[in-house]
């Protein structure tokens, strides 16, 4: 490594991988579905208001805050840089969610535009009222120190 | 909507290129309330502050227009089964983005026909998102 000589993820943000939050409940609006709808410009009649389906990027509206208590915080900024959107049953309006989100990986990345940095992912799990797999969401941050600090 | 059917998909097929110019405003639309997770979006001095060149067009609204641009692409009987993005460079408010995408893969797998796609948005011929999408097509015969 250039200026980092060991990487900066302690056992202590390793045991963070894999513990789930609380679930949250989450439920898809008509008014979100037909704003953006309107916005993308989706004619797509499957999602029209009379449906009661929402486009599967209805889930931008959805995605849950990261619980601070879950999130290992090894450097001091951080920039969403992937994400991944899984589906596995149409969303509903009005269909009310449950979202669980846990780390699923913590690795260090040397390189690129910050230097040393560290990547997180999270994964958020959709499941309906049946405990059935609605959709799933994987976050991943780009975790780096800023050069005035 | 016109619809498509797997056996008349090949890879390397493209997707007809698509320009959509993001304004400061759609952020807030798209969120439909202000400045939901970073300052940047909708708000062109915030943006510039933190070093950039004017409001951040949001990740998410990005990640939305590729599945959109896909589906449509794919018709009303196709199912997005998933899209993976990575985001290269941020993208300025009021710059045009074009989104362009080939096909690289068709396959059979416990009976669902999957068409994979890679898709890109280019910012000045840069791409600052690239992406993986997965769409279930449905055959002539199904």
């Amino acid at each position: 490594m250039s200026e980092v000589e060991e990487s900066k993820i302690t056992a202590e943000h390793r045991a963070m991988i894999g513990i789930k939050s609380d679930p949250i409940e989450v439920t898809p609006k008509a008014e979100d579905a037909s704003r953006m709808r309107d916005l993308l410009g989706d004619k797509d009649p499957r999602y029209s208001d009379d449906t009661g389906i929402a486009p599967p990027y209805a889930l931008a509206m959805l995605e849950p805050g990261l619980p601070p208590e879950l999130s290992p915080r090894v450097l001091s900024s951080g920039i969403l840089t992937q994400t991944e959107w899984k589906f596995m049953k149409p969303i509903q309006i009005n269909e009310t969610l449950s979202a669980t989100t846990q780390v699923i990986s913590i690795r260090d990345r040397l390189g690129g535009r910050y230097g040393y940095s560290v990547l997180v992912t999270f994964q958020t799990d959709y499941l309906d009222e049946n405990g059935d797999a609605v959709a799933a969401s994987l976050r991943t941050i780009n975790q780096f120190d800023r050069g005035d600090e | 909507m016109s619809e498509l059917y797997y056996e008349d998909i090949t890879v390397d097929d493209e997707l007809p290129p698509l320009e959509r110019t993001p304004t400061e405003d759609q952020a807030i639309e798209f969120f439909g309330r202000d400045n939901p997770t970073n300052p940047a979006f909708g708000d062109a001095e915030a943006g510039r502050r933190m070093g950039f060149g004017g409001a951040l067009v949001p990740g998410l609204l990005k990640l939305s227009w590729i599945s959109h641009y896909v589906g449509a692409w794919a018709g009303s009987e196709s199912n997005l089964i998933s899209v993976r993005v990575a985001f290269r460079r941020p993208d300025i408010a009021g710059n045009p983005l074009t989104l362009s995408g080939r096909v690289v893969d068709k396959r059979q797998e416990d009976g669902i026909n999957i068409v994979e796609l890679e898709v890109v948005t280019l910012a000045d011929g840069q791409p600052s998102v690239r992406g993986n999408v997965q769409v279930e097509i449905p055959g002539r015969t199904s």
